[in-house]
């Protein structure tokens, strides 16, 4: 039985964010080969995928080959998810591990141009970190809109690239033409820094995630972001007691778990998986028992459906309906007749006819809310509703609560 | 034949195409639009829109065949694709060459949309509305009836709904993607709102 041993992991604050600090404890970047070093310690990517790394990087390398163009790599860094701050947290506390990440596997690729995107905010302590280095490639910063769909891959390409940051049909693939029509790699921050590890020797860092947490602690909502072993009982990354409902894992294209099932479910565990548990974008949110989750993921699914790219049709009209009738749901009156059959209906109808999986990940998120909260739903047709906190739980920016 | 009937027909199927491609890029714009003619299913309006473009293509055969063999003009089989290859009023049958030549390459790659770039296909099927002014000027230089009477009434009025048309599907055009979401929420908040139930189909 594995106890979870949080702590700050590849968020260690000693010796500060700057370069002095990281060179005393982690020492210099060796000139190992990124590949390699993935593929010995089976690194996944932590951007919400979990594809093998090392697979990812060969598959790059081949495209570059094949098409005779030096290949382009971007650290994403957007982080688009609200309930999500690890890469954030990543890029303040340890950038020179990503910047570290990034030029080994820039250097491992045959790249020439290195790109680094995050939110404008954190841009400024970036270059001053930046100018602090020695390397032997030029990064270049990118500013990222405060879009969900900004840190997608093609819409990451497409902002690269000067256009809007909206997906774009996955027809060539990115890694074969990708920014400037070029091969393109995009790495999320938190698998370059820990492949800078793994470069060093360092093969258990590929065993651990970084998870932002949110839960309410003596009435007051906490989040933080902890350095979690893979395979960590979720009870051990967050209370589960009778003060719980339900645990949002993943983000806003994750699932709901009752606090039953929670409790006895760990992350990225062989069963997990079966049971519909991913980590996604590393988010898990205890939900109070004192909140209503139907209203909550209304609340999220109108956001989501707000930030629809409005490229796809089945998005474009699908997620708003979907969201009416969610928040038609979360009131405690009669359910109107066939809503919830409608309900389903749309959500199939919407699967897999995107140019990304925006759509896909909301149908899930809303089909695991319909499950988890059964019970809750009988009891608002029946005009009640066992929630006593009106007030908002899950962050979602621009959208009046 | 009687050589009058060929000039005849020739003057008929030009009028008649002239007012088909109207009602093509009418119906082509309706189609971009994604609007509805009452009581149509959609799919009707774009098949509408290939045949009578094909219908106009036909009509635009007769004109051309009769306008070459037609003994009283000199215009040699060549005008039918290259500009100003006409002895009679050369300038006048060059644009009317012109826009034949526009619509084989439209009629051609919209046939084999499938197999080539939609760009390439995209930028051509644009020619249209190069097409369309052309073929009004062809009219007005080289047709003897659009001086007056119920000829010009018909092409003037022609040239007032392509007009007409294009500005009102300028007018109509959607937003760009990233600010479609928004309106697309209000739309459903207000039908569910009226109390019409939350399936209120935005497009019809």
């Amino acid at each position: 039985m594995i106890t979870a041993c949080l702590g700050p992991g590849i968020l260690d604050p000693s010796g500060g964010p700057g370069l002095a600090g990281h060179l005393a404890r982690y020492g210099s970047l060796p000139a190992a080969d990124a590949v390699q070093a993935a593929e010995r310690c089976g690194l996944h990517g932590r951007g919400g995928a979990g594809f093998p790394v090392a697979t990812k990087l060969r598959s790059v390398l081949a495209a570059s080959r094949a098409s005779g163009r030096r290949p382009v790599v971007v650290a994403n860094g957007a982080e688009g998810e609200p309930a999500s701050a690890k890469d954030a947290v990543l890029l303040t506390r340890s950038p020179h591990l990503v910047l570290d990440g990034l030029q080994t596997v820039g250097r491992a690729l045959g790249a020439d141009t290195l790109i680094l995107a995050a939110a404008p905010a954190l841009l400024p302590a970036l270059e001053a970190r930046l100018a602090e280095r020695r390397d032997a490639l030029p990064v270049r910063l990118h500013p990222v809109a405060e879009r969900f769909l900004a840190g997608e891959r093609s819409a990451l390409v497409s902002s690269i690239d000067g256009g809007p940051p909206l997906p774009r049909a996955k027809v060539p693939p990115i890694r074969e033409r990708g920014v400037t029509k070029r091969p393109t790699l995009v790495q999320n921050v938190e698998t370059l820094a820990r492949l800078a590890l793994a470069v060093r020797g360092d093969t258990s860092a590929a065993g651990s995630t970084l998870v932002t947490r949110r839960e309410e602690i003596s009435g007051l909502v906490r989040v933080d972001v902890v350095d979690v072993p893979l395979g960590a009982p979720l009870a051990d990354v967050v209370r589960i007691d009778d003060g719980v409902g339900a645990v949002l894992v993943g983000g806003y294209h994750g699932i709901w778990l009752s606090a039953e099932v929670a409790s006895s479910v760990a992350l990225e565990a062989p069963g997990a998986a079966a049971a519909g548990v991913a980590l996604g974008a590393g988010v898990v949110a205890a939900l109070p028992a004192s909140r209503c989750g139907l209203r909550e993921t209304a609340r999220v699914v109108g956001y989501l459906a707000a930030e629809s790219a409005g490229q796809c049709g089945p998005c474009l009209n699908g997620l708003p309906r979907i969201a009416a009738a969610l928040d038609d749901l979360a009131r405690p009156a009669r359910m109107p007749t066939a809503m919830l059959e409608d309900l389903l209906r749309w959500c199939g109808l919407v699967r897999g006819r995107g140019a990304c999986s925006h759509p896909d990940g909301t149908v899930r998120l809303v089909r695991s809310a319909l499950e988890v909260f059964g019970a809750e739903l009988a009891i608002h047709d029946a005009g009640g509703c066992t929630a006593v906190d009106p007030a908002p739980f899950l962050p979602t920016p621009g959208s009046s609560p | 034949m009687n050589g009058a009937a060929m000039w005849y027909l020739n003057r008929a199927s030009g009028i008649v195409a002239l007012v088909l491609m109207t009602a093509v890029i009418v119906l082509g714009v309706v189609v971009r639009r994604q609007g509805r003619l009452p009581g149509l299913p959609r799919f009707v309006l774009v098949g509408l829109h290939r045949n009578v473009s094909l219908l106009s293509a036909l009509f635009l055969v007769v004109h051309v065949t009769t306008a070459v063999l037609d003994p009283f003009v000199d215009i040699g089989p060549a005008a039918a694709v290259v500009p100003f290859a006409s002895n009679w009023r050369p300038a006048a049958v060059a644009l009317g060459t012109l826009a034949v030549d526009l619509l084989v390459l439209i009629v051609v790659t919209s046939l084999v949309r499938g197999r080539i770039p939609i760009v390439l296909w995209r930028v051509v099927h644009w020619s249209a509305y190069l097409l369309w002014p052309l073929a009004f000027l062809h009219a007005v230089a080289a047709g003897s009836d659009v001086r007056s009477g119920w000829a010009l009434a018909v092409v003037l009025v022609c040239a007032g709904v392509v007009a007409g048309t294009a500005v009102v599907g300028w007018l109509l055009r959607p937003p760009p993607a990233a600010d479609r979401a928004p309106a697309a929420m209000a739309s459903i908040v207000s039908g569910a709102g009226r109390g019409s139930g939350v399936a209120v189909f935005r497009n019809g």
